[in-house]
């Protein structure tokens, strides 16, 4: 029929080729502008988002010596093309949120449905069920008490009816009725719910495949994540060996240019709507965003450029 | 490795009863004891029978009451709630049309539909499949005449507004009107709890509908049709999406494309009421049928 179709099955595909036009700065602290461009459109102007820049659309305008470390290239690693998204504060982030909930009157539901749905699909693009080490394709899905949590427990969902079999790990419940739905559907759906995390982190490396981090979200780098058992979870997790996923933020990452030596190293990370600043310094093998259901204007008032997503997916790798 | 396996609770002892392989049939279920020989469910494919004229293999077509039933049990069992489950149904309506009506396939010069949304929870349906086509890349306008107040929906019309989708302040008179503004047609006017005799304005609409030639695609039941039975002399669109599971009517359904979506329905649910459903391919949330 023509249509290029969602998620590819199969080994991962890897990241599509895509021509480097179009591509706002990738952060505000670029310096010099190459010759012949003209600078930055400024942040919410309807030149940022989806329309050629000014000037040479051929070069994207990312620095080549390395600067801060948030936009140094990884050693040894693949060169990515640089991200077209500016990363969101966490005010930006909760300002978004607020403006889809009240203006656009999503529910929250409906938001934390949409977010878990893709999250899923994210993950089974950077892990498709054949590329599985293990016969079974178990998954740990590590759940908070926030809304991260919540997201996590729908992914789980989603991922059950993809055939793998995840298991949750949701030791603090949340008593927000919404919360207990969700858990609901996932006991419904018959995916069990470990009783405690094992500390012993051989047994986790041996019995699943990857671990999906939805322990905290951009909420955690206010520095909350001392807090039990979440931090029991995160100390848990910096030794396992097997890969991470981390939906939004990497749990327990705090803003700053350098990270924490106790900092987890997740994988994969997909970041819900648009990527926060903590991803700056993400040195994982796939970025994924899951924001398609963003609506245009909000993400041009945001200065979102909007990202190709390939037919119907609701995620694109960056 | 019986040591993990036992200190990782349920999960992993479920999962070494499986050890053998999983069940080849959608609706096994992870139950401790479930072991592999119940889970063949051999006896229990042949003990109901086929429905004439079905698709896939033993997949069951409902009847209105069974379909109400499934509904009612998602809500209150299975603790889905409503804006989940549209949510879900919207998005699987709008890949469909999505993979048999590519934007690159119209003739009109932009890929214009029209989607027509009924009072209920089918029109909410429409109002979801709106918002994603024109995530796709479509250019939908609904017209949404007799609109529920619940908040639920006022929210899915809001969030259409926001998006710049335009909203018809009354229905293009003549079917020739549509055939030019439009290259396709969604009908999300009455689902499967619709009885009785249509009530205006949908009589008119639908009389319209049934003389446009761009293709109709329709969510869940063909709009005017017995949600059993059919309707031989009502709409006849061209694709149908059914949605958890097809109905009794879509056995009438002649149009070239038929889709199933709402890959939402647990496993338990399946088995209960025998649904046979194919598997969806990937991650896919469409599945077409014909």
């Amino acid at each position: 029929m023509g249509w290029e179709g969602p998620a590819a099955w199969g080994p991962n595909p890897g990241p599509q080729p895509r021509t480097p036009t179009r591509i706002p700065s990738c952060s505000d602290s670029i310096p010099a502008v190459p010759p012949g461009l003209d600078p930055p459109a400024p942040l919410g102007s309807p030149g940022t988002a989806g329309s050629a820049s000014p000037g040479s659309p051929r070069f994207p305008r990312y620095r080549r010596d390395p600067g801060p470390a948030g936009l140094a290239f990884p050693p040894g690693g693949r060169w990515r093309r640089p991200r077209p998204l500016r990363p969101r504060s966490q005010a930006e982030a909760e300002a978004m949120e607020k403006e889809l909930l009240e203006d656009y009157r999503f529910g929250r539901q409906q938001l934390i449905e949409m977010c878990g749905h893709a999250c899923a699909v994210a993950v089974t693009k950077a892990f498709p069920l054949r590329s599985l080490r293990r016969r079974q394709p178990t998954l740990l899905v590590a759940c908070g008490p926030a809304q991260n949590g919540a997201v996590g427990l729908v992914c789980a969902r989603h991922l059950r009816s993809f055939d793998y079999e995840p298991t949750i790990f949701y030791p603090k419940r949340s008593p927000d009725p919404l919360h207990r739905d969700f858990t609901t559907q996932c006991e419904k759906m018959d995916i069990p719910f470990l009783s405690y995390l094992p500390t012993e982190v051989q047994l986790i490396n041996d019995a699943y495949n990857a671990v999906v981090d939805a322990v905290l979200g951009a909420e955690g780098t206010q520095g909350t994540e001392g807090t039990e058992p979440c931090a029991a979870i995160l100390a848990t997790l910096r030794h396992v060996r097997i890969p991470i996923v981390s939906l939004d933020v990497p749990s327990g990452w705090l803003p700053g240019p350098a990270g924490g030596s106790g900092d987890i190293s997740p994988d994969v990370l997909v970041s819900l709507a648009a990527p926060k600043e903590v991803a700056r310094r993400f040195r994982g093998r796939r970025h994924f965003l899951a924001g398609r259901f963003v609506p245009e204007e909000l993400r041009r008032k945001f200065g979102l450029s909007p990202p190709e997503y390939p037919g119907s997916d609701c995620v694109v790798a960056l | 490795m019986p040591g993990p396996r036992a200190l990782l609770g349920l999960g992993l002892l479920v999962a070494a009863a499986r050890a053998g392989g999983r069940c080849g049939e959608r609706g096994w279920s992870w139950g401790l004891g479930w072991n592999r020989e119940r889970c063949r469910c051999l006896p229990r494919r042949a003990m109901h029978v086929p429905s004439p004229g079905a698709g896939p293999k033993g997949l069951r077509f409902l009847g209105q009451e069974e379909a109400q039933a499934i509904d009612q049990e998602l809500f209150t069992e299975y603790k889905f709630s409503v804006d989940q489950l549209m949510e879900l149904a919207g998005l699987s309506c709008a890949t469909a049309i999505a993979k048999a009506y590519p934007p690159s396939s119209f003739t009109t010069s932009q890929p214009a539909v029209l989607v027509v949304c009924g009072p209920g929870n089918n029109g909410g349906d429409g109002l979801v499949c709106a918002r994603h086509l024109k995530m796709f890349g479509y250019q939908p306008t609904v017209y949404y005449p007799k609109r529920s107040s619940k908040p639920l929906f006022e929210g899915l019309t809001t969030q259409c507004n926001k998006m710049d989708i335009p909203f018809l302040p009354e229905f293009p008179a003549e079917a020739e009107f549509i055939d030019e503004l439009y290259g396709l047609v969604v009908d999300a006017i009455f689902g499967f709890s619709f009885t009785g005799a249509v009530r205006e304005p949908f009589g008119s609409i639908l009389s319209t509908l049934e003389r446009v030639t761009v293709p109709i695609a329709s969510i869940d039941i063909p709009s005017g049709w017995d949600v059993e039975k059919g309707k031989a002399d009502g709409l006849q669109p061209d694709m149908l999406i059914s949605l958890t599971a097809p109905k009794k009517a879509a056995m009438h359904f002649t149009g070239r494309y038929h889709f199933l979506g709402g890959r939402f329905v647990p496993p338990a649910l399946q088995e209960k009421y025998s649904l046979n459903l194919p598997e969806y391919p990937g991650t896919d949330c469409v599945l077409q049928l014909t």
